[in-house]
Formats: C-alpha cells, structure tokens, sequence
C-alpha cells in the first residue's frame, strides 16, 4: 500500500499558513521601547551653550536632533509593529480570556507608540516600556513559562521581562 | 497538525463528492496555500477548521471559517 502511493503524483502540503510559525518574542519590542526613551533622554540632555548660540552650533544641534528624532520614530515603529505581530499571529481568543487586560493593554500600547512619536515625553516612553512589559509577562505566561524581570545592562537601566 | 500528523509525513487526499463532517482531516487552500487543518465547526457554506497542535496552529480563529469549495478533500490516509 505504502509502496503504491508513493508511486501517486504528490506535491507539499503545509500545516501552518505562516513560515516560521510558533516563532515570537516579545524582546525585540522591549529593546525597541527602551531606544525610545534613551533618545528621549538624549534629546532632553541637547544643551546650547548660550540663549544665542552661533550658527555652527545650532547646526550641529539640530543636525543631532534630527538623528534621534529619526531612530525614536523607527523604534517606536518597531515597537508598533512587533506587538501587533503578537496581537495578530499569536494572541488567541483563550489567551484573552485568561488575561482579560490584554486587549486594553495592547490598545493603549499602539496608542503610545503614536504619542512617544508626535512628542519628545518621558513620561509617555516609560509608559510605553511599562506596558510593553504587561504584554511580555503574559505572553511568557501563555507559553507556560515563569517571567522574570531582569536588569536591561542598557543606559536606559530599568528591566526586561525574560522568562525562567 | 502535531500530535496526528508529523512534518514530513505523507497524506493521501479524496478529493471527489465529499461531504465536510465535523472531526475530518482535510485539505484546504488558504490565500493560495495548501494546508491540513482539522473540522471543527461545520455551517451551510463555511467550514470552522482548527490545528490539532493547538497552541502553534495558525487557523480558523486566525483566518476565519473557511469556505467549503476552499475544501481540497478529506485526508484518508497517512502514512
């Protein structure tokens, strides 16, 4: 019998519509999320040198602004894009039902990651990092695995949700 | 589709007059990928399917109930 269907036309067939599927982290939006407050921080910490400073340093000033403004902007994309992957791809219906938060937490994340751009705010940022923590415990959670919090090593400091 | 089915694995489709019942093996062509999905759920046009490796599959409750003529066959054979 085995012998006789392999002997039939055939051709692939796959078990899951996504490649690599079963394959999510919510790291990267972490790192991300922590990016946006050091270049909030570094943008706070841009100091001119007098009330009028001369035209080469303004230059350079806004020459530096404009750098940071740009990868806060990408990684506050990137942060927008890793949790909409998890909300989309991996989220389902019973890990919403186990942490009913969830949706909430999700929504007011995206919504931040559209403040933390439009603004240069602290507060906003680390609030960002706060719930992109909520999302990463319950994700390690769904995967039945302990968080835990550990320290980032970054100059942002703070933590990251990793999983024991 | 773990544990049932394996990577690898070979099935054999019926492809012909077949009637979706609920807890069937079958074969599906979503956004124009083939894929083996298990009955769930089965309504006049639509069928609800599901993975059996619960946790990873990507189906229904990603992409919706699938239409019946998006129904390939019934696997009835593995091997």
């Amino acid at each position: 019998m085995d012998f006789l269907i392999k002997l039939l036309p055939s051709k692939p067939i796959y078990a899951h519509c996504d490649i690599p599927c079963g394959i999510y982290d919510p790291h990267e939006a972490q790192m991300a999320a922590h990016t946006v407050i050091r270049m909030v921080n570094l943008i706070n910490e841009l100091k001119p040198s007098s009330e009028e400073p001369p035209f080469d340093e303004r230059k350079k000033i806004i020459s530096q602004i404009s750098r940071l403004t740009k990868v806060k902007e990408e990684h506050a994309h990137r942060v927008e894009h890793e949790i909409v992957t998890l909300w989309a791809d991996y989220f389902k219906e019973e890990h919403l039902k186990n942490n009913p938060n969830l949706h909430e937490l999700v929504w007011k994340s995206l919504k931040l990651t559209g403040k933390v751009r439009q603004e240069v705010n602290l507060e906003a940022a680390q609030e960002l990092l706060k719930n992109v923590q909520e999302i990463a415990e319950i994700f390690w959670k769904t995967k039945g695995k302990e968080p835990v919090r550990i320290p980032s090593g970054y100059p942002t400091e703070g933590e990251i949700v990793s999983h024991s | 589709m773990l544990p049932t089915l394996k990577p690898g694995q070979d099935v054999l489709v019926w492809c012909w007059f077949y009637t979706p019942k609920v807890g069937d093996i079958v074969a599906i062509k979503v956004t124009s990928k083939e894929m083996i999905k298990r009955v769930r759920k089965v309504f006049d046009r639509e069928v609800i399917v599901q993975g059996d490796n619960e946790r990873e599959s990507t189906d229904s409750r990603k992409f919706g109930p699938v239409k019946r003529y998006q129904i390939i066959g019934k696997v009835v054979w593995s091997g």
